[in-house]
């Protein structure tokens, strides 16, 4: 082939790619460019593909006239606390699962993976009916305990994988050198393991800021209501669909998904095999 | 400073028993190497040693205390690894100063220690870098100073120049060896480099499945192996066997082997009267085969030079025989020669057990 | 030197060193067993007997009624029709998943410009959530104002608006659509992490066999992408048979039933029709089915 040709080869294959890449990433541009459209822009028809005039109305009633900072806050809370103390027990879990011996330990690590493919929804009755009994009903605390039946697992999984990968010699180095098992583990095993345990624990954060079904069965209420919900809520809610309003919703939802999805960028092939990708 | 005595040790993962019965004692002060083929048992030994394993059986002593259930922490030994296992997020000073740190000395005088180790293994310069910006080479040296910080009972090296080019490693083993000279400390080396294990070591533990075959001085274990395996794990190249048979006794004793057979009269036995037709393997080392126009008709199949020797290899009677020889021999493959062995160096083992049949003066 | 004696292998009135460890373990894992009793396996038995009882969800009164609600179920046609359901659903959507997640993972995977942007965008649609994934498809959908359907229209494809949602089969095969959208992206991931572990040298070998691109596509890269494939595979149907949200959210199982799946029935049955011991004897069968598929991947993961 002569080198025009491939040239102009690598030329079309480029622009096709393009192409196909935006028509998958179309309906975010779409979502980004109703939000910032005035109303009267929405009902055009043909609808115009740029707005003519760039408004940030919709993002000062999101936030000043409806609920979604209390929602915000709420889902915040939600990550946060599942992400702590699902990240805490699950990494004191993994390094048992990994560096001690003890009976049932391999039927453990199966029922681990038994449980990350688990659907959430055979357990949500009977966690509606444990958390009315323990009168938590419509409380975040009832949504953490409800998040660790998926996140724990999920952390505990790709924990595990992340820590076997860490040399034995380090922690068998650091008990010669005096250390006890407990002092091994923080002193040596923890810092090794702190990359996996960050990536872990954003993915964590991903699962339960996205979370839908525990937080429709169990919380009723808007003081304790999620983004997911919370989002839902207005759109069934509200008289007549504001798209425009719901589109600025969906936007500031998805920035700290953006956020944490480009530090994780680097790890997702890496994190695959270990189950790091989940939903 | 200490001795170890392995008291029946054994070890065994599940069904395979990785270390049988082990008895050996080594004195305070000494470089022993324990040398086998891979997977022999050798680094179990170490690590269990060490306490990172516990025995399935018997007693590990240090300094004479029985130490099985101390954990590692409280056996004052220090391990240096294959893969040096340094701690990547300390930088090389703090590696060095990590044991200390754990055996609570008192930050003033591990300042001092960790420069005073530093010293001795030429790191100074490197004590603010971290493991992976060093060479190969620069970690063994870190790994060992984690080690000589200390002042232990006792030094376990685990093929710590294993993962060294081969120049790197002739000068670590000199400086190994001058480190053990100057501090006197009970070394246990592991490793499957008989050129380490022999160069090195003031005695040699040769393990095989697991099972002790000989604990003696380099010397011992190359000019009296005590069977045939480490009579032929023992030598490069290795000992050239031949199975036979005994006939006769005293200075008419042949040894025969088909319609081929030696005279080894001169050879003296530990059992001067065995069963007639005993079957046995008769050991030849390679220095030991000599042309000799009085000897058996051979041929030559390879020759390799390596400058100061030849190694060539023959078909002597349907045997296949390597032989050490003079760099000057000047053969060809094909050539017809004849061959002699030196009857007085000659080996003799047993076939069944392959324990030494030759009588041996010491 | 050595005190002579016989060797003793425990010091008395202390627990050996690898019970004390073993405990120390037990003790880590503590948290974990305790968590997973409480939120996981006791739910997990506790819908087992639910599913034997008749339970009014606002008072939560129950009777016995033992195999009755499976016996109900299983004569229902709206049992098997969720089922259906469910697997043209899985199917369908996991079918495009598969061919599109490989097609785009080749694409990406060759040099482009601005490679890692357009791999982030790609990707970005996975980590989204739901919600914002079904409000944006809803607004894309929209029978009046919606983009699709002037494109549609402009095109010259359809002279009348579709109703994508409202009737079938539109709903479903715009339920497979999104699904297909939202988590094709995890085939890309999968199908890239081993297109980047396949050695250069198996290509070349190839080339100077004499294989075209086509050639080396069949002889090299499927091959090498098979296993993860399968475990692709696995995992996807056992995520798209379980999912709730994308289902719930864009049709609500609507029109009537025409896209209700196991899962939805489900949450039908106990919080809008209140009878929790028949939603519970859903979930369970529901498991089982799915039961197979997690078997298969258990034995896979192991290795």
């Amino acid at each position: 082939m002569s080198a025009p040709a491939r040239k102009s080869r690598r030329y079309l294959f480029n622009l096709f790619a393009w192409t196909v890449v935006l028509v998958i990433a179309f309906p975010l541009l779409w979502m980004l460019l109703t939000s910032i459209k005035p109303q009267s822009e929405l009902f055009l028809i043909p609808p115009a593909l740029l707005p003519g005039e760039i408004t940030f109305e919709h993002y000062r009633r999101l936030l000043t006239e409806t609920p979604f900072l209390t929602y915000l806050k709420n889902s915040a809370w939600l990550a946060g606390g599942t992400t702590l103390v699902v990240i805490v027990i699950a990494t004191l879990g993994a390094h048992s699962l990994v560096r001690f011996s003890y009976p049932g330990r391999e039927r453990l690590a199966t029922l681990v993976l038994f449980t990350y493919l688990l659907p959430s929804v055979v357990l949500v009755i009977p966690l509606y009916l444990l958390m009315a009994g323990l009168g938590l009903a419509n409380t975040l605390t009832s949504l953490i305990i409800a998040y660790t039946t998926f996140a724990l697992p999920y952390a505990l999984w790709l924990l595990r994988s992340f820590m076997k990968a860490i040399p034995e010699d380090l922690e068998s180095a650091a008990l010669v050198d005096g250390a006890s098992r407990m002092q091994a583990f923080v002193d040596v095993i923890l810092p090794q393991a702190m990359p996996g345990i960050i990536s872990t624990a954003m993915f964590t954060a991903i699962l339960a800021w996205n979370e839908y079904l525990y937080a429709l069965v169990l919380v009723n209420s808007d003081a304790a209501r999620p983004l997911t919900t919370g989002v839902i809520n207005m759109l069934v809610t509200s008289f007549n669909i504001e798209w425009s309003l719901l589109m600025a919703a969906s936007v500031m939802m998805s920035v700290p998904l953006i956020v944490v999805f480009a530090f994780l960028q680097r790890y997702l092939t890496r994190g695959f095999s270990a189950g790091a990708i989940k939903g | 400073m200490a001795g170890i005595r392995f008291d029946q040790v054994s070890k065994r993962f599940g069904g395979v028993t990785a270390v049988n019965a082990l008895s050996m004692e080594i004195q305070a002060g000494e470089f022993v190497s324990i040398l086998g083929p891979s997977g022999c048992g050798k680094t179990t030994l170490l690590r269990m040693l060490a306490g990172l394993e516990r025995p399935s059986a018997g007693a590990i002593s240090i300094g004479g205390a029985v130490v099985n259930e101390l954990a590692p922490a409280e056996r004052n030994v220090a391990m240096v690894f294959q893969t040096y296992a340094l701690y990547p997020h300390m930088t090389v000073a703090g590696n060095i100063e990590y044991p200390l740190k754990k055996r609570r000395v008192p930050k003033t005088e591990r300042a001092g220690r960790v420069r005073e180790a530093a010293r001795v293994l030429e790191l100074e310069a490197l004590l603010g870098r971290k493991p992976r910006e060093l060479s190969g080479g620069q970690q063994q040296r870190v790994a060992l100073g984690r080690a000589l910080v200390r002042d232990p009972a006792a030094f376990l090296l685990d093929e710590p120049l294993s993962n060294l080019d081969a120049k790197l490693r002739t000068h670590m083993r000199a400086e190994l060896i001058r480190l053990h000279r100057r501090i006197g400390r009970t070394m246990v080396y592991v490793t499957h480099d008989q050129l380490e294990a022999m160069t090195m070591s003031q005695r040699i533990a040769v393990l095989n499945e697991g099972a002790l075959q000989q604990f003696a001085s380099p010397q011992d274990i190359y000019a009296r192996p005590r069977n045939d395996f480490v009579a032929g794990f023992i030598g490069t190249p290795s000992m050239n066997f031949l199975d036979g048979r005994l006939e006769g006794t005293g200075a008419d004793r042949v040894f025969r082997s088909g319609d081929w057979s030696l005279p080894i009269g001169a050879l003296r036995l530990a059992d001067e009267h065995p069963d007639p037709d005993r079957r046995v393997r008769l050991g030849v080392r390679p220095e030991h085969v000599r042309l000799d126009a009085q000897g058996e008709p051979a041929r030559v199949i390879l020759v390799e030079p390596t400058g100061h020797e030849t190694i060539l290899v023959f078909d002597y009677s349907g045997n296949e025989i390597v032989a050490r020889m003079d760099g000057e021999v000047s053969l060809e493959p094909d050539d017809s020669v004849r061959l002699s062995f030196r009857v007085a160096k000659l080996h003799l083992f047993a076939a069944d057990d392959g324990r030494r049949l030759n009588l041996d003066d010491s | 030197m050595f005190r002579e004696g016989p060797a003793t292998t425990a010091s008395p009135g202390k627990a050996s060193l690898d019970t004390r460890y073993g405990l120390l373990g037990a003790l880590l894992i503590a948290p974990t067993v305790l968590v997973f009793c409480a939120v996981i396996v006791y739910p997990l038995i506790s819908a087992i007997y639910l599913g034997l009882f008749s339970i009014y969800t606002p008072t939560m009164e129950g009777e016995w009624v033992g195999m009755d609600n499976y016996r109900r179920l299983l004569a229902s046609g709206e049992f098997w029709r969720s089922l259906l359901n469910n697997v043209i659903w899985t199917v369908g959507t996991l079918a495009l998943q598969v061919i599109f997640g490989i097609l785009v993972a080749l694409m990406l995977h060759r040099n482009l410009v601005f490679r890692a942007f357009a791999r982030s965008l790609v990707l970005f649609p996975y980590f989204l959530s739901t919600v914002v994934a079904v409000l944006v498809w809803r607004w894309l959908f929209n029978d009046l104002y919606g983009v699709l359907n002037h494109l549609l229209m402009w095109a010259g494809i359809v002279d009348m608006p579709v109703d994508w949602l409202g009737t079938m089969p539109n709903a479903m095969v715009s339920l497979i659509l999104v699904g297909a959208w939202k988590y094709f992206p995890f085939v890309v991931i999968a199908v890239l992490a081993r297109l980047q572990s396949i050695p250069d040298e198996l290509y070349e070998a190839a080339s100077i066999d004499g294989a075209g691109a086509w050639g080396r596509f069949v002889d090299v890269t499927l091959p090498q992408l098979r296993d993860v494939l399968i475990v692709v595979v696995l995992l996807r149907t056992i995520w798209d048979f379980k999912e709730f949200d994308l289902i719930y959210l864009l049709t609500g199982g609507g029109p009537i039933i025409g896209t209700q799946t196991l899962p939805l029935m489900v949450y039908k049955e106990a919080f809008a029709l209140n009878q929790m011991g028949g939603a519970s004897a859903v979930a369970v069968l529901m498991m089982l089915i799915m039961l197979l598929f997690m078997i298969l991947y258990l034995s896979r993961a192991r290795d």
